[in-house]
Formats: structure tokens, sequence, C-alpha cells
């Protein structure tokens, strides 16, 4: 075990909203060629055929104010560029800007889906990636949206779902798959899912309802920070609209869903990370990730590998593609991912599947599967796809970086 | 060595006044949270206390907000109920079923 393996308390995962790698971090393989990013030759063609190559004009709100598809469906036209399923159709990842015309974009709008940010854009996450570690291949769990793909990081599966719908599970399904949460609790440790504030509050309502133990706000997380009273496992949902704040003040969302401010979510990434870096102890024994629960239906250039399948299947009806039924044998799209800790090496890139022979692909399921492993060792717990998901804890090393080597956000 | 020490780099400002737009149509994810914080109203707050909002009449963030901020509320307070002292009363309604029972059983005889 490293030393940084050995000093490890604390786990902190920040989930963000709806924003692909290519989106946010395929600008940085110009600065780094290990990092599996843009050329800037990657293209698409639109509804007349015209061919829409990658561009860094990403900007921060009003580009995709109509809100892309990222539904099972969609997401199926993406990857697949729109063949309908059969056999010998490839994926390709050719379907992006087809897929965004279909909201009523025209086919001049639909072009915006392939603009990237330009690394300087957001300081913040992408200092984070190149100073900490960057995952070149982690990826949604399912090619869908939001609410299935975050059960993925609280349960290890979504029970079948590829939908945002997670009421339909019964009670006797989730009973068999705790969440990550009873499973520390149960293991005597100690977990909390915090939410922004309450007008914000959380997706995981199923468990709110549930258990009331493990819901806290943002601010509780800065006071348990503070008094050194973080638990074990922490799960942070972003602010998901701009509502007003207490004594008459404004909060804007913070998520980064598009089509929210993304320097919000850049400062409030910024927020988290501070939180953890100011108070010396906490900042040597905790690891936090940042990663983004699904692609938004942004472009992004990986075609999502084959996984182990989770024991589910949604039917045709379910998945909305005539003649396709879903096993969850495929990942769904690529995703920002970075896990930063003083332990790490600065520069760190954990190879995706550009590079098969030493290849490491993660997803959401890859959340509980460390932490089980990491606090309740010889646990066994979760779906096939869960115990099967690669776990990052060995990112850590032996060796303590010292302040001056790792950045501090000025606010 | 401290945290002054440390080498830092700026978030980017940027105007939040301009950006700030609480009358921005709710997204399909906003949509579903208030369906699903609808329908746990509905399963665990008693009636008397539940908002009686309509949430297809819910168009913009701050509306959403208004109600997402009021049934968390409900749901924190009703829920913790439920769960801690589910099992006493349901232990309480088995004794006075059982005695209930075993009265209409002696009456009977």
């Amino acid at each position: 075990m490293s030393v940084g393996l050995d000093n490890l308390k604390h786990v902190v995962v920040l989930m963000m909203e709806n924003r692909s790698f290519d989106h946010m971090l395929g600008g940085l393989k110009k600065r780094n060629p290990q990092i599996a990013g843009l050329n800037g030759d990657e293209s698409n063609p639109d509804t007349d055929g015209q061919i829409v190559t990658v561009a860094p004009k990403a900007i921060y709100r009003g580009q995709l104010a109509r809100d892309p598809d990222h539904h099972f469906p969609g997401a199926d036209i993406q990857i697949y560029g729109g063949a309908p399923p059969g056999p010998g159709r490839v994926a390709n990842m050719q379907g992006f800007v087809k897929s965004y015309a279909t909201q009523g974009t025209g086919t001049q709008g639909s072009h915006a889906i392939m603009n990237y940010f330009a690394p300087e854009k957001i300081p913040v996450l992408t200092t984070l990636a190149t100073e900490y570690a960057v995952f070149n291949g982690w990826f949604s769990s399912i090619p869908g949206p939001t609410i299935c793909n975050r059960a993925f990081a609280h349960y290890g599966t979504s029970f079948g779902n590829v939908d945002m719908n997670m009421f339909l599970v019964t009670d006797a399904d989730r009973n068999k798959i705790p969440t990550i949460y009873e499973r520390l609790k149960d293991g005597g440790h100690g977990a909390k899912l915090y939410y922004f504030d309450e007008p914000s509050s959380t997706m995981e309502i199923v468990n709110l309802i549930k258990d009331q133990s493990f819901f806290a706000t943002f601010d509780q997380f800065a006071a348990d920070c503070k008094s050194g009273n973080l638990p074990e496992y922490s799960f942070i949902e972003p602010n998901y609209s701009d509502h007003p704040g207490p004594g008459g003040g404004q909060l804007l969302a913070n998520d980064q869903h598009p089509d929210h401010h993304v320097l919000a979510g850049d400062k409030f990434i910024a927020s988290v990370y501070n939180q953890i870096r100011i108070i010396p102890d906490l900042w040597k024994s905790t690891a936090l990730l940042i990663v983004y629960d699904e692609h938004g239906g942004l472009y992004d250039h990986v075609v999502p590998p084959d996984c182990t399948a989770d024991g589910f299947t949604a039917a045709q009806a379910a998945t909305g593609v005539p003649g396709l039924e879903f096993k969850f044998d495929r990942l769904g799209i690529r995703v920002p991912a970075i896990l930063v800790s003083p332990y790490i090496p600065r520069g760190t890139v954990v190879p995706g599947t550009e590079d098969p022979a030493n290849q490491r692909v993660f997803e959401h399921a890859s959340i509980p599967a460390t932490v089980t492993k990491q606090f309740l060792a010889g646990k066994d717990i979760g779906t096939d796809r869960e115990k099967g998901a690669e776990t990052f804890l060995d990112l850590l090393g032996d060796n303590l970086r010292p302040d001056n080597d790792c950045v501090f956000f000025k606010m | 060595m401290a945290l002054e020490d440390a080498p830092t780099v700026e978030v980017l400002k940027f105007d939040e006044k301009e950006a700030y737009n609480h009358d921005r149509p709710i997204s399909s994810l906003i949509r579903t949270q208030l369906l699903h914080l609808h329908h746990s109203e509905n399963l665990v707050v008693p009636s008397k206390a539940r908002t009686n909002i309509n949430i297809n009449h819910l168009l913009t963030e701050r509306q959403a907000s208004e109600y997402i901020q009021k049934v968390t509320r409900l749901l924190h307070q009703y829920g913790k109920t439920i769960n801690e002292s589910k099992p006493k009363k349901q232990k309480k309604t088995t004794t006075k079923n059982a005695s209930r029972k075993s009265v209409k059983r002696n009456a009977l005889k």
C-alpha cells in the first residue's frame, strides 16, 4: 500500500452536469499530447452533408440555449451516426450535429455542438486536470441522461433504467443493492450527500425519502471540513438553478448544465477544492474526484467501449430505439474526470482506449467500487458490473507534494 | 512550508448579475426533479401539510426552486418522523389490535 493510500481518510466526489470530455478538456491535447483530446480535425456531417469540424469556439452561455439531446435515442444517433440498429452498424461518433439539429436549432445552429473550450477559458478545471490526474477513459455509465447515470455513482447500477425515472425501481430491487451510503453506515463509517441548498436540493430524491440522515447542504460541507467532521465519503451536488439567495442575494446555477454559465461552475469547483486545500490535515488525507454525470449531447470523439453487463435489460419500449433492447453492456459517452490529491504526481494522465496496451476504463460504477474497496474491504456487494469496475485510489503514490507545489485558487 | 507558499491561479471573474436569470425556463432535468419531489410529497407528507401546488404551472427556475425548497423541508420533517417512528407505531398498533381481537374473541365467547 502506498503512503498516500495509507494516509487516506476521506473520499470526496463532486459530480457536475452534462459536458463531454472533448468539450471541456479536448483543447489540452495541444499542451500535452498524452491527453486524449482533440487534434483539431475531428468532424461530423450536418443534415445537409456539410462537414463540421471541431473548433475552440465554445462560449460560457447562450450557445446551447436549446438543450442538446442526451436521452438514450439521442445518444444512439450520436454514437452510430443515425444508423438504425442491426448487424454491421458501427459506432463512429458521427451523429452529434444531426442529433442537435433535431432540437430545433436549424442546420447552422446545430454546428455549435462541435465547439470546445480553449483551456484558458476554464482555468480551474484545466489547471486541476494538468496539476493532478486526468482520466483519458472515464465514461458515463449509460448512453443516456442524468438520473440513471447518477444512479451508477450511488448504487453501481441503475436497476435497468436508461431514463430519468428511478421511482420505477421496486423497493425489492433497491434493497438487494444498497447505496454506497447505506453500505458505509452499516459498516460503521460516515457518508454524506451534500446538496447545494434547499431550493436546489438533490437529484437523489428516492434516497432522500428513505433516509434523511445522509443529506446535508454545501454550507454544512464547509463546516464539516473546518470542524474535522468530514465523513469518510462525501458526494457533492452543485446548484441546479438560478434562484434568490438568503438576504436578497442571487445564487447562480453552478452545475454547468447547458445553458447555465460555465464560469459559475468553474468557480464552484475551485471553492470545493479550496475548502479541502486550506486545511493541512484534511488536504493530506483526502482524495477529491471531479467528474461529470454524462456528456449532455456534446461531441466527443472516443467510441464508448463494451463493458460487463450489469444483469439488467432495458426493453425496446424503454430504450425508445426501434429494434434495440439494451443489456447495459456498452458504456456511455466520455466525460471529464480528474482526481486530486497531494500524493498524485503533477501531470498524471491515466491512459484510456487510445492506448490499448495500458488502457484503464472507468465509469460511474467505479465510484462505489472504489469506496467499497477502500472502506469496506472484503464486502461482497454490488452487481457484476460494479465488481468488474476499475478503481482509482492506486493513483495515490508515496510522495507528498509540498505546499509550494500544490495550487490554490484566488476567488 | 505553508499555504502562503502555494502557487495561485485566479478564478475568472464575470458579471454575475448579468448572468443571473431566474426566469429561465426549466430544463428537463429540473422538470424530472419536480415530478420526483411531487411524487415523494404525496408519498411521505400528510395531506394536511402538503403544498397543494400544481407543478405543471411551474415554468421558471425561480418558481421551481421555491417549490423544491418547500418540499425538501417537508420531506426532511416528515421523512424523519416516518423513518424513526413507524416501527414503534406498528408495534403499538399490533398490541392494540391484538388486545382488541382478544376482547372481541372474549365478547364472542
